[in-house]
């Protein structure tokens, strides 16, 4: 299977690694042979038609900044969309970082890859919370799969669990906790008493946030992997500005030893049932299957049959991520060989 | 209020006409009403693209030429005629010679290769709507609006490559239209878009089909989720029968989607059933109104629960110009698989079937299918059916009608049908063949033609239709 990659950072990296090192197990199990046809980085392109050497790809970018500096099959200054018009494969992987303002260039690209009737793997949620019920209606239309598994909850497996494990009953409602720096944070403040910005520094020097974590903080992250869960789950055709959005910044350290001493917690809980979607801090008793700590994510569905079903594990990471992105390849596979 | 309004070719067919629109946009503006606006081509100009292209087909390069000077003239002249303001005038007049030049230069391709594809006959088919925006957009101007106009594929319509008939991509619409359409009501401009034209994913223009424009504006509409859709029309409003047949006929003053739907298979020319589902998805109420006669209230289409079931019967239709078909033989009973043979055979042929009956006796199937098919339905059926042991005969009856009594009121309530058919028998009219659908929102039958308007009116009376306050 051919595959671009666009964006090449510490999700699609870790990715190429993991094609690199199971090559035999995904061949022998899945019938998957990825090609990985073409990288674009900021620098440029590196691009082969009979696919690239793994190693060579690691290596050209530990060489210079970019993938292009390989002598050979380098392409500096080639863009994304070049790659996507000229580039012949089965998968474009979207591995661009986030921008909420506009989507780009993540949403150019995956419009472009559908329209190409290219498959698409987006790691990418910017493009998602804005245009995701355009996107999945051009997939379907041009009848190719769009996967995002890698969005939301990181590795663990929050999509499929809701969408796959639980085929016939209905999602009514899902509330959680889908972003680790804040909760992080805010676990950090309930158990070392520092105020949030010393908090804030900790995660970042521990590596759980962002130089910039104002998308984590402002509850914008929680929000865009509140909107493709609704959308992806829930048949609910919103985006981002249909949910309503506080982050935990107006948190202070009084109101959290208060709640402790209430036996609860302040978490960042994103919810979305029949009508409102939203993300706040919300007082959480401190038994509730909700109140994890640490960089955890935990996410309720409520079920109609199956009632509520609670899901914890890490967010997102690289490895995690490139794992989850691995997932939706073989799932792509699965689906183009029916 | 948020409203869409959509114009027909009638409604802005001439100067006065035009200043009409104009009018009605002045009142919303001081009523504090945004509106967009949706504009169809002229009345009878894609009646004239599409016999150019018939020419371009025959390489009648002259004949083209003088179709291209009417549209042109016509247009310039209605352009004199309604923007009151020379800048604006000679602007308009400018875009519109471009427009026309650009519509030359696909028709005489056509010409050339003497081959129209589906494409680029909605590419041409596009240019009526055009031009008539860019009229009404700079009558707007000169009349110190602020206004802008777009073809409905800039203004965000998505569709498949359905060319002739293509459907929308509504999610992807409602976000374009949402971004483009709202970007410039919140600026204050009001919007101008062609009716019945659109693009595909890669921008290449399509049209929406029959009734394309009342699409065009019920999609726009959904999209930004406005508070109502109008319809101007030549016509009053969707009426309890064709003022024709029964001269009592009222104005329906509401009716739900799914009623109006129905009529409009039964050949109501009002609205087309496509065109009212995104409406009806979102609970946008469609008010029908008359542009030649703005005192009357019109039709209000919205959801069930808002209207007034009244009587059980809505409105009485007809459909003419329809055979009555039958296969029989008696080696029919006990075989399977003929109704299948003789429907699969149909549709191979693409003839529409408009209301099927067999009784369980099984001996003969019968179906109503549209007069001009009727010889080539009976010839191919007899080709494919007639020689085994099975069907013995397969008669077509011309000179039959339907009629078809709708209205939501019907639905689980008993005796209606005993009603409409005992309101028929009573002025003498045999019933030849009836068909309910489970829906129960229509019960037709079929009559000899000559008893059609008989019939009519005995259900327009029987179910009191021509008391005004049927709501």
């Amino acid at each position: 299977m051919r595959i671009i990659v666009l964006g090449f950072g510490n999700v699609a990296q870790p990715f190429v690694k993991i094609l690199c090192e199971r090559e035999k197990e995904l061949s022998g199990n899945f019938g998957l042979k990825p090609r990985v046809v073409a990288v674009v980085d900021r620098g440029g392109a590196i691009v082969s038609s009979s696919g690239l050497n793994f190693t060579r790809i690691l290596e050209a970018k530990k060489l210079g900044k970019s993938v292009a500096a390989d002598t050979k099959l380098g392409r500096p200054r080639t863009t994304g969309m070049e790659i996507i018009e000229e580039v012949e494969a089965d998968v474009v992987v979207e591995a661009t970082p986030t921008n909420i303002v506009d989507g780009e260039p993540g949403l150019s690209f995956i419009k472009a890859a559908l329209k190409k009737k290219r498959n698409v793997i987006a790691t990418n949620k910017g493009p998602l919370a804005i245009a995701l019920p355009s996107l999945m209606e051009l997939a379907r239309y041009n009848g190719v799969c769009l996967r995002f598994s890698g969005t939301v909850g990181g590795g663990t497996p929050l999509l499929d669990l809701g969408k796959k494990c639980l085929l016939g009953d209905k999602i009514q409602s899902i509330k959680g906790i889908l972003n680790g720096t804040t909760n992080y944070i805010l676990a950090r403040m309930t158990e070392a008493r520092v105020q949030m910005d010393d908090a804030l520094k900790e995660a970042q020097a521990a590596g759980y946030a962002e130089a910039d974590p104002t998308y984590d903080v402002k509850g914008i992250d929680s929000a865009c992997k509140l909107v493709i869960l609704a959308n992806w789950l829930m048949d609910r055709r919103i985006t981002i500005k249909d949910v309503n959005i506080s982050g935990i910044t107006e948190v202070t350290l009084n109101e959290i030893v208060k709640a402790e001493e209430e036996k609860a917690a302040i978490k960042l809980i994103a919810s979305i049932n029949g009508g409102e979607a939203s993300v706040s801090p919300r007082l959480l008793p401190k038994n509730h299957p909700l109140c994890v700590g640490g960089t955890l994510n935990a996410v309720t569905f409520t079920t109609e049959f199956a009632g509520e079903i609670t899901l914890v594990g890490h967010g997102a990471g690289g490895v995690q991520t490139a794992g989850a992105v691995l997932r939706d390849l073989i799932d792509i596979k699965r689906e183009l060989s029916l | 209020m948020k409203i869409v309004m959509k114009f027909g070719g009638t409604s802005i067919a001439d100067g006065k006409r035009i200043e009409q629109v104009i009018d009605i946009v002045h009142e919303n503006i001081r009523g504090k009403n945004k509106v967009i606006l949706v504009i169809s081509a002229l009345a009878g100009v894609t009646d004239n693209i599409i016999t150019a292209i018939g020419k371009a087909l025959s390489g009648d390069q002259e004949a083209i030429t003088r179709i291209i000077e009417k549209l042109k003239l016509d247009h310039h002249r209605l352009a004199k005629e309604v923007v009151k303001d020379e800048v604006v005038l000679d602007a308009v007049l400018l875009e519109l010679n471009e427009l026309v030049e650009e519509f030359k230069r696909v028709i005489f391709s056509v010409s050339y290769l003497r081959e129209v594809t589906p494409r680029s006959r909605d590419n041409l088919l596009s240019f009526g709507e055009k031009l008539s925006a860019s009229i009404i957009c700079a009558a707007l101007k000169a009349d110190a609006l602020k206004v802008k106009w777009l073809s409905g594929g800039e203004a965000g319509i998505v569709t498949d490559d359905h060319f002739g008939a293509a459907r929308p991509l509504m999610n992807i619409t409602n976000q374009q239209v949402k971004e483009r359409i709202g970007n410039l009501l919140d600026e204050g401009i009001i919007p101008v878009v062609t009716g019945f034209i659109a693009y595909t994913q890669n921008d290449v223009t399509t049209t929406l089909g029959r009734s394309g424009s009342d699409y065009s504006a019920t999609i726009l509409g959904a999209a930004l989720d406005v508070n109502e859709v109008w319809i101007w029309k030549d016509v009053d409003g969707l009426m309890t029968a064709d003022p024709k047949i029964e001269p009592l006929a009222q104005t329906i003053q509401r009716i739900s989607y799914s009623e109006a739907m129905e009529m409009a298979y039964f050949g109501a020319t009002v609205m087309h059933p496509k065109a009212l589902e995104p409406v009806a998805e979102k609970n946008i109420p469609v008010r029908v109104k008359n542009a030649f006669n703005l005192k009357k209230p019109g039709t209000l289409v919205m959801e069930e629960k808002l209207v007034k079931l009244g009587d059980a019967v809505k409105s009485v239709a007809m459909i003419k110009d329809v055979a009555l078909i039958t296969v029989s033989g008696a080696g029919m009973v006990g075989t399977p698989g003929v109704a299948a043979r003789v429907f699969s055979i149909l549709s191979e042929n693409h003839v529409n079937i408009l209301m099927i009956s067999q009784g369980s006796s099984e001996a003969n199937i019968s179906f109503i299918v549209s007069r001009e098919s009727s010889d080539r339905t009976v010839n191919t059926l007899e080709i494919a059916l007639l020689g085994g042991d099975t069907v013995k005969d397969i008669i077509s009856e011309n000179d039959v009608c339907v009629v078809a009594a709708v209205g939501a009121g019907m639905k689980g309530i008993p005796g209606v049908a005993a009603r409409v058919f005992k309101a028929v028998a009573d002025v003498g009219v045999n019933v030849r063949m009836i068909a309910q659908g489970s829906s129960e929102l229509n019960i037709s039958f079929v009559v000899q033609e000559e008893d059609s308007v008989k019939a009519v009116r005995a259900l327009h009376r029987e179910f009191r239709l021509d008391k005004s306050e049927i709501t």
